[in-house]
C-alpha cells in the first residue's frame, strides 16, 4: 500500500542531500580549469551560411603546427586540387618566413634526423606500386618494410603517404597496430597473447613455455638480442587461441612444440635476411 | 493627567515602529535563504558575489526595486492601483503586532489576539484582488481571482485546525496559547491532525509553492503583480517574505511552544535575559520553519488549480472537522 506523501518524502531527501553535496560549477575567473600545456582548443572546420567549407587549404595551419598534426589535401579557391607533400617537395612548411609569418621565431626543424635514414625509396614506391596503390593494402606494404628494415622508418612511411596519397595522419596511425615498430629495434619481437579467450585455451601455458625455451621472461631480451618476448592482449587473433605473434605474422592455435619450431624457422629466416 | 494611558500608547507607538522595521532585515533574510539554499539544493552556488558568500545579494535586489522606474498603465485605476500594494503589505505587518516574540515581548496583548490575526491577515485577499482589478490586464484579473479563490478557499481550513488547539487550550490569545504549552508541553503532540493542516493550508494562504498559483509566473505571467513595477512591485515582493516569516512564527507560537525552549529551564530566567532566551529561541525555530517552506519549494511541483480546490474543500476541511470534533470530545472525557 503506497503511503501518502511518501513520493513528496522521497522528493525531500533527494533535495535535502543535493544541499550538501559539492557543487560542480567552475567559478570561472577566480578558478582556472587545468589545461594540459599544449592544448588549443577543439580544432573545427568552419563552414559558411551556404555549407562550404570556409578552409582554403592556405596551408597556414600546417606551417605554424610544431608537431607537424596537420596534413591536408583539397582545392583551393582556383578549384586546384593541392596537398601538403613530404617538406623535401613543398620546402615552405619548414621556411624561416612560414614561422615568422606566424609570429614564432625561425628555428630548426625539430626532428631533421630522421631524415638521415638510409631508406630505399624507390624500392618502396615499387612496393606500393605492386599492390596497386590500394589503401586497403596498408599493412601489407607495412609488412613488407618492417621485413627489410626491421622497423618502419619515418621517411618510408612519408613516402608510403605521398605515393598512396593517403594522409600522413592515416599511415601513421595504422603504423600503429600491433606488431609494427617505429624505432629501430634488434632481432624479432615474440608476443604472446594474454587475452581471455587465449589464457582459457592454454595461453598462460604457452607464455611459461616459450619463456623456458628462450630462457627470458616477458619484456626482456635473449643476450644476443635477436629475440625479445613481450605478451599483449590485443594480438586480435579472434578464434586462433592461444595465438602467437612474431613480428607481425600471427599463428594459432599452436601449441608449445610449433612455437618452438616456429620461432627456430624464424630466427635462421632474419639471420639469412640480414647477412 | 493619565500617565498609564499615556505609557500604554508610548509603547504600542514604540513596539509598532520597532516591528515595522523588523520587516526590512526579515525579508532580506528570507530573500536570502530562498536564493542561497534554493541554489544549493539545485546543485548550484547561487549568489556568491555581493558581499561575504553573497549575504547582501537580496539586499541589493531591494535597492535596485527602488532605483525602477514606477509604471502605471494609462487605463489602470489610480486609487486602487497605489492602494493595493500597501494593502498587502500593511495586512501582514499588522498581523505582527500579536505575535509574542518572547516572555512580554508582545505589542499587543489581547484576549482574541488568534481572531484578529487571521482576521488581519486574510485582509491580503483584498489587497490581491484590488491589485489585479486595477492593472485593467486580464492576466492581473485572472490571477486577482485566482488569488481570491484560493486564499479565501484555505482560510476556511486555516482557521478550523486552529479550532481543535482553541478548544484544547481553552483560550484566543497567543500568550496563553504558549502558557498552556508551559505546562502540557508542545501542542504538536496534542493536535497530529491539526498541526499538518495547519501546515499546508498556511502554504497555500501565503501563496508558496506548490500553492503559487496566484503568482504562477510561467502562465499568467506573475498574477496581479504584472503591471506593477519599482518599489510597488518590491512591496508585494516584501509582504510576501514578510507573510512566510509570519505564518512560520504562527506556527511556531501555536504548535510547538513559541518561544519555550525544547526542555524546561534549570534555573527561572527573567527579566531582560529570559527575553532575549525567549527570543533565540523564537527565532530559531521560525526560520526552521522558514527553512521547511523553502525546503519543500525547491522540491515540489506547482499543482493544479482542481488539484489545490479538490484538497482544501474535499480533504482539508473535512480532516479539519474531524479533528475539531476529536479533541472536543477528548476534552470533555478526559476533561483537560
Amino acid at each position: 500500500m503506497r503511503i501518502p506523501g511518501s513520493g513528496i518524502a522521497k522528493g525531500l531527501a533527494v533535495t535535502w542531500r543535493a544541499l550538501f553535496s559539492p557543487k560542480e560549477t567552475l567559478q570561472y575567473p577566480d578558478e582556472r580549469p587545468q589545461m594540459a600545456e599544449r592544448w588549443r582548443g577543439r580544432l573545427d572546420l568552419i563552414y559558411d551560411p551556404f555549407g562550404e567549407h570556409k578552409c582554403e587549404v592556405c596551408f597556414q595551419c600546417a606551417q605554424v603546427c610544431p608537431v607537424e598534426a596537420i596534413d591536408m589535401s583539397g582545392f583551393d579557391s582556383q578549384g586546384n586540387r593541392i596537398r601538403y607533400g613530404l617538406p623535401e617537395i613543398y620546402d615552405e612548411r619548414k621556411d624561416p618566413n612560414a614561422f615568422r609569418r606566424a609570429g614564432l621565431a625561425a628555428r630548426p626543424m625539430r626532428n631533421a634526423a630522421r631524415w638521415d635514414e638510409a631508406v630505399d625509396e624507390p624500392w618502396v614506391r615499387g612496393v606500393v606500386d605492386g599492390f596497386g596503390g590500394r589503401a586497403e593494402a596498408l599493412v601489407a606494404i607495412f609488412g613488407a618494410v618492417q621485413e627489410r628494415y626491421g622497423y618502419l622508418p619515418e621517411r618510408a612511411l612519408r613516402v608510403i603517404s605521398d605515393r598512396m596519397v593517403i594522409h600522413w595522419a592515416q599511415v601513421f596511425g595504422a603504423a600503429g597496430l600491433g606488431g609494427f615498430r617505429l624505432l629501430p629495434a634488434e632481432g624479432h619481437l615474440v608476443t604472446v597473447c594474454t587475452c581471455a579467450a587465449c589464457r582459457l585455451a592454454g595461453g598462460t601455458d604457452l607464455l611459461a613455455a616459450v619463456s623456458a625455451d628462450l630462457g627470458i621472461g616477458p619484456g626482456e631480451a635473449t643476450p644476443d638480442g635477436a629475440l625479445s618476448l613481450e605478451t599483449s592482449e590485443e594480438v586480435g587473433a579472434g578464434a586462433m587461441a592461444p595465438a602467437l605473434r612474431i613480428d607481425t605474422l600471427v599463428y594459432g592455435p599452436v601449441t608449445a612444440e610449433q612455437a618452438r619450431h616456429l620461432i627456430d624457422q624464424r630466427r635462421r629466416a632474419g639471420a639469412r635476411a640480414r647477412g | 493627567m493619565d500617565w498609564d494611558l499615556l505609557l500604554a500608547i508610548g509603547r504600542f507607538l514604540l513596539a509598532t515602529i520597532l516591528l515595522l522595521l523588523l520587516t526590512v532585515p526579515t525579508a532580506f533574510i528570507v530573500g536570502q535563504m530562498e536564493l542561497k539554499i534554493i541554489a544549493q539544493m539545485q546543485l548550484r552556488y547561487g549568489p556568491n558575489r555581493v558581499g561575504p558568500w553573497g549575504m547582501f545579494q537580496s539586499t541589493i535586489h531591494g535597492f535596485k526595486m527602488l532605483a525602477k522606474e514606477d509604471h502605471m498603465p494609462d487605463r489602470a485605476d489610480r486609487i486602487t492601483f497605489t492602494l493595493a500594494p500597501w494593502m498587502v503589505f500593511m495586512a501582514a505587518a499588522m498581523s505582527m503586532l500579536v505575535i509574542p516574540f518572547g516572555p512580554g515581548l508582545v505589542a499587543f496583548d489581547s484576549k482574541i489576539s488568534v481572531i484578529y490575526f487571521f482576521a488581519i491577515i486574510g485582509l491580503s485577499v483584498v489587497g490581491m484582488l484590488i491589485a489585479g482589478w486595477a492593472s485593467y490586464n486580464k492576466y492581473s484579473l485572472l490571477g486577482g481571482l485566482r488569488s481570491a479563490a484560493q486564499m479565501v478557499s484555505y482560510e476556511i481550513p486555516l482557521t478550523l485546525s486552529i479550532v481543535g488547539l482553541v478548544v484544547l487550550t481553552g483560550s484566543l490569545s497567543f500568550t496563553e496559547i504558549v502558557a498552556w504549552q508551559a505546562e502540557h508541553g508542545w501542542a504538536f503532540v496534542w493536535q497530529l491532525i491539526g498541526f499538518p493542516i495547519f501546515l499546508i493550508a498556511a502554504a497555500a494562504e501565503i501563496n508558496r509553492t506548490p500553492f503559487d498559483m496566484v503568482e504562477a509566473d510561467s502562465e499568467i505571467v506573475a498574477g496581479p503583480f504584472t503591471e506593477y513595477s519599482g518599489m510597488r512591485f518590491g512591496f508585494f515582493y516584501f509582504a510576501e517574505y514578510v507573510a512566510l516569516f509570519i505564518m512560520s512564527s504562527i506556527l511556531v507560537t501555536l504548535f510547538f511552544g513559541g518561544w519555550l525552549a525544547p526542555w524546561p529551564l534549570p534555573a527561572q530566567l527573567d527579566g531582560f535575559a529570559g527575553a532575549l532566551y525567549g527570543l533565540f529561541w523564537f527565532f530559531l525555530k521560525t526560520y526552521l520553519f522558514v527553512l521547511v517552506a523553502v525546503w519543500a519549494r525547491t522540491t515540489l511541483p506547482r499543482v493544479r488549480i482542481d488539484q489545490l480546490m479538490g484538497m482544501a474543500w474535499k480533504v482539508l476541511l473535512p480532516l479539519a472537522i474531524v479533528n475539531l470534533l476529536v479533541t472536543a470530545a477528548v476534552v470533555q472525557l478526559l476533561e483537560l
